[in-house]
């Protein structure tokens, strides 16, 4: 489980996140949506410890986190089996079962081919799946996603999604999806939390965000220039 | 960027002074953490010595061929110089002396960190502020480890093992310089520059030798390193960082060479 209260964060004097609360059950998927420097990402990387928050509180069930990077964040140096290798670590496996956590997983994203491939010699959606292959070798019970599906050509999101579906299922952890892929949150999340400007301004299932009356939603869902976010013209 | 640096200046050269001061003060805080981690890594013994190995050969071996050329010419040069001014005194007899004593005890460590900053400690660098800007340091960090321990120490444990190999080797080929050119110019034997060199050289200057090597390439790993670490934004910030690492590790380098011969001086022979 995760649980956020009154989380705040400025940088350089801006407040970027102002009074955020919310909880994500186990089981559960939530879409943080919401336009570019809402605040999405701060809060993901709040929630990971890579950064401090100035006030509130992060509560997590557990201390294994799977984080599937934006731009996969694979480390170009090492092969992707020792991608993988490196985030079982911590365990101190017998080589003969780490090889064999490694081998499952990518089987499973469907990249057993390519153990021995470096990052380099990889397409994008692969090495977004070799991202997915690490954030979940250790059975995490907490599982984050920072835009997974952005760059990607519509049918590797779909491939995403449905990766994103099937881990969730298998693995009954707590998930937050940071994206603002339409796609990618009506599809995978159980809740979507819409931010602006540092505030959440609507909550609720993605089935409902085309029937609501609340501006903001009704505005991001539909793509539209008219609304209260974006102002100003070309 | 530049062109605000460009108006500080006209407005203010204290203003500038200010400006390099607060960020030398910052980089010295960040340089002193990596620093601390390091030894602290190091004394638990958690130390990834297939790496360390890996370290080593980039920063040594592949710095062989770079150092023997400067070197070279380096000593060249130098010898000249001396050479010609001893030879009006009638010196040629100290000619292997004090060739040696300038190669050990000043232009062979220096001239090996010199080439391993520009080398190494730049490549050090760019890779690691790459890293930080495609999210690799964050993504060790998720998976608890810590990048000083992952990056720093296997590149520290290499650079200590190598460089007071490449300054012994840049020391050799500097008197090789120095002893072909005093053959050449003054027509003193292999054999005269070399008991001159017995005579003038003691332990001493080989200890002062191994220090400089020794502090010259933790400068360049912890500056190269703490550097990268603490760089983010875009591909201009890569160059940005390149370049401090490499201004940063000299000029601290440079400061502590004189001091360290300042210290380890025991006056004239």
């Amino acid at each position: 489980m995760i649980s956020v209260r009154n989380l705040r964060k400025s940088f350089n004097g801006r407040e970027v996140l102002k009074d955020v609360s919310f909880d994500v059950w186990p089981g559960e998927m939530l879409a943080l949506i919401g336009p570019s420097g809402c605040g999405k990402s701060t809060t993901l990387k709040l929630i990971t410890g890579l950064l401090e928050p100035d006030d509130g509180e992060i509560v997590l069930n557990s201390k294994e986190i799977g984080l599937v990077f934006q731009g996969s964040a694979l480390l170009n140096s090492l092969t992707v089996r020792e991608n993988l290798a490196l985030a079982l670590r911590e365990r101190k496996l017998p080589k003969r079962e780490q090889d064999r956590i490694i081998m499952e997983d990518l089987t499973l994203v469907g990249l057993a081919d390519y153990v021995d491939s470096f990052p380099t010699q990889l397409s994008g959606g692969q090495q977004k799946r070799t991202s997915f292959a690490r954030a979940i070798v250790n059975d995490p019970k907490i599982v984050l996603y920072d835009e997974p599906t952005t760059g990607l050509d519509p049918v590797m999101s779909t491939i995403i999604e449905d990766y994103m579906i099937e881990l969730e299922n298998q693995l009954h952890a707590a998930g937050i999806v940071v994206t603002h892929q339409f796609s990618t949150w009506t599809r995978t999340a159980h809740r979507a939390i819409l931010m602006h400007d540092g505030v959440i301004v609507w909550e609720g299932k993605p089935d409902d965000a085309m029937r609501s009356s609340n501006p903001y939603i009704v505005q991001f869902a539909k793509a539209t220039k008219d609304g209260p976010m974006l102002t100003g013209t070309i | 960027m530049q062109a605000a640096q460009a108006k500080k200046i006209v407005a203010s050269p204290f203003l500038l002074f200010e400006d390099w001061m607060t960020v030398g003060v910052g980089l010295c805080g960040q340089v002193g953490i990596v620093i601390a981690k390091t030894f602290y890594y190091i004394l638990r013994m958690q130390i990834d010595w297939q790496e360390s190995l890996r370290q080593a050969y980039f920063i040594g071996v592949k710095s062989f061929l770079v150092v023997g050329i400067t070197s070279l010419f380096t000593g060249l040069a130098m010898s000249l110089q001396i050479v010609m001014q001893l030879v009006q005194f009638g010196g040629e007899s100290a000619i292997g002396g004090v060739v040696s004593l300038a190669l050990i005890r000043q232009i062979g460590p220096i001239t090996a960190a010199i080439i391993v900053a520009g080398r190494v400690g730049s490549s050090i660098a760019a890779e690691l502020t790459t890293m930080n800007i495609s999210e690799q340091i964050d993504a060790l960090k998720v998976m608890r480890i810590d990048p000083v321990k992952f990056l720093v120490v296997p590149r520290f444990i290499g650079a200590m093992a190598m460089m007071p190999v490449l300054s012994i080797y840049s020391m050799a080929i500097g008197l090789l310089a120095g002893m072909i050119i005093a053959q050449v110019v003054a027509d003193v034997s292999f054999g005269v520059f070399l008991d001159s060199v017995k005579s003038t050289i003691i332990d001493q200057d080989f200890y002062v030798h191994f220090l400089k090597s020794a502090i010259n390439a933790a400068i360049v790993i912890f500056y190269s390193c703490a550097i990268g670490l603490n760089t983010r934004g875009g591909a201009e910030d890569v160059g940005h960082a390149v370049t401090r690492a490499v201004v940063w590790s000299m000029t601290v380098m440079f400061i502590v060479n004189y001091v360290v011969t300042d210290l380890t001086y025991e006056g004239p022979r």
